[in-house]
């Protein structure tokens, strides 16, 4: 199925709605951390009296000792292990229970897979640490999971923070993928995964609600899905109808290109009335503050008037014309 | 994200394109043709839009490449038609009968409480739904991810609001003149 993956890389990264903005933010937030902060070093509180002796810098000076030979460690990764906190990050820790998450759903079976092969001393340590954390889901604060890579392009990890619901650490040089697991569920890496998925799937419905006329109120899955089979069909059925209807009305195919090369929408036949009241002169090109590009427009009929377009989904929304619609539809089955 | 003007005039270009294909071909003098006509030149106009990057249009492509390749492959430049045209959609090779019945034996093993009952009665329904969906979605039975599949249908349903406004402008424009 390497197509499906090529596909689904390819349209993960065409967003055509307006979460793009929300990642654009996400990345801005974490230049502007990997640029303000390169070596903050937080000031912890010595709450985790094991902690002090290590290196301020590194990864988890909040992680309880529990048995686990913790300095020594960190010491082998003192090198690569570079973490920028946020201040906003420790004072929220310490304080409240509130737990924030954010877990990256693409490289994390990526890395499932890859420190199976990985056979270095590093990896083995830390597949072992992370057993014994997942094992001591300990504190009274803080439960964390870590995963980590080496060697990996930098550009997995900006897709990963990027797919990642809640970015709260990135590290300067190797690859993090930081998960902190909310307080009370479970640390698996399955698990996390599976809660960003599951949020990356509702917020996509959320633009689906604003997309389709008429669900605010709906609010489960099922529901929601309904409403936006029903749409898209009755949005094919349409495309059917108006077809047909075009075909029925030219017999050579030659529409009148011309006036609907610009933006504006024809209006309906009953806006032709007042015309009659009206001057011819007023109709010239001009005089109109909408512009129209074309000069192919002073061939025709004065008595036609164009008007800018109203909201595009304004008269779709119309519960008239959707009924009127289903009508003609069943006119043309019926033909 | 509602369809914008330029999307609306890049379409009517793209679907004039290809109705000039048709139009010398003065044998398509009953209604169904020329109403084939227009609906494929649409439909190619809607997915080309998309240049080939979501998976929608790649199917739709392909599936009125069936129906008439000439058209297709004129209405694209030549290059894309031929990448799009060849790639071959992976094939599903999923046979659900049999996954069915072997997840129905599995049911039957467990035993369950209410609420989980209720739980697994929600989640299949929602499977329902989100098969339906593929089934309309063109392409869809090639998206197992779900996250691709609505976002698909975001984009999906954009593109047919842009062509449905096209077209019904069109369709009032030519009734209006006809109506002189």
């Amino acid at each position: 199925m390497m197509m499906n993956g090529g596909e689904a890389t390819e349209a993960e990264l065409f967003l055509n709605c307006d979460d793009m903005s929300v990642l654009e933010r996400q990345r801005v937030q974490l230049n502007y951390h990997q640029y303000h902060h390169p070596g903050f070093e937080p000031t912890l509180p010595c709450f985790f009296p094991n902690s002090s002796k290590m290196n301020v810098g590194e990864v988890d000076s909040f992680l309880p000792s529990a048995g686990l030979d913790l300095p020594e460690i960190y010491g082998e990764l003192h090198g690569d292990a570079r973490i920028s906190v946020s201040p906003g990050n420790i004072t929220t820790e310490f304080g409240n229970s509130k737990k924030r998450k954010f877990g990256c759903v693409d490289t994390e079976t990526k890395v499932c897979n890859e420190k199976k092969k990985m056979m270095m001393m590093m990896d083995r340590e830390v597949a072992v640490e992370e057993e014994e954390e997942e094992k001591s889901k300990v504190t009274e604060q803080c439960t964390r999971s870590i995963m980590k890579m080496k060697n990996k392009a930098k550009k997995e990890q900006n897709s990963c923070s990027n797919d990642s619901s809640k970015v709260t650490k990135d590290s300067q040089r190797t690859d993090y993928i930081h998960v902190r697991a909310r307080r009370g569920q479970a640390t698996d890496s399955h698990s996390i995964a599976e809660r960003a998925r599951r949020e990356k799937i509702s917020g996509r419905m959320k633009f689906l609600q604003d997309l389709v006329p008429g669900c605010e109120k709906i609010t489960g899955k099922a529901g929601m899905l309904d409403e936006i089979i029903n749409y898209v069909q009755s949005l094919q059925r349409q495309v059917e109808f108006l077809s047909m209807k075009l075909a029925t009305v030219s017999p050579r195919l030659d529409f009148n290109i011309d006036d609907i090369f610009s933006k504006e929408v024809v209006s309906a036949p009953m806006m032709n009335l007042p015309n009659t009241v009206m001057p011819p002169h007023m109709m010239v090109n001009s005089g109109y503050p909408h512009d129209m590009v074309n000069s192919g427009y002073v061939h025709f009929n004065p008595m036609q008037q164009v008007v800018t377009s109203s909201d595009p989904l304004s008269c779709f929304n119309n519960g008239q014309s959707a009924t009127m619609w289903d009508s003609e539809v069943q006119n043309l089955y019926t033909v | 994200m509602q369809p914008t003007s330029s999307m609306k005039e890049e379409f009517l270009k793209k679907w004039q394109m290809g109705l000039q294909i048709y139009r010398p071909l003065i044998d398509n003098t009953s209604v169904s043709e020329r109403r084939k006509a227009i609906k494929l030149s649409a439909d190619v106009a809607m997915a080309s839009l998309r240049r080939g990057t979501t998976c929608w249009s790649r199917a739709l492509i392909q599936k009125t490449a069936t129906e008439d390749n000439f058209l297709v492959r004129q209405m694209l430049s030549g290059i894309k038609a031929e990448t799009l045209m060849n790639k071959k959609l992976p094939k599903v090779m999923c046979h659900r009968k049999i996954v069915r019945r072997s997840k129905k034996i599995l049911m039957r093993r467990k035993s369950k409480s209410v609420s989980e009952e209720i739980a697994a009665k929600a989640r299949k329904l929602v499977k329902r739904k989100t098969q339906g969906l593929r089934n309309v979605v063109p392409g869809g039975e090639f998206m197992n991810n779900d996250v691709l599949l609505i976002q698909e249908t975001l984009d999906y349903i954009v593109s047919l609001q842009t062509q449905v406004n096209v077209m019904r402008s069109i369709v009032d424009a030519a009734e209006a003149g006809i109506e002189r």
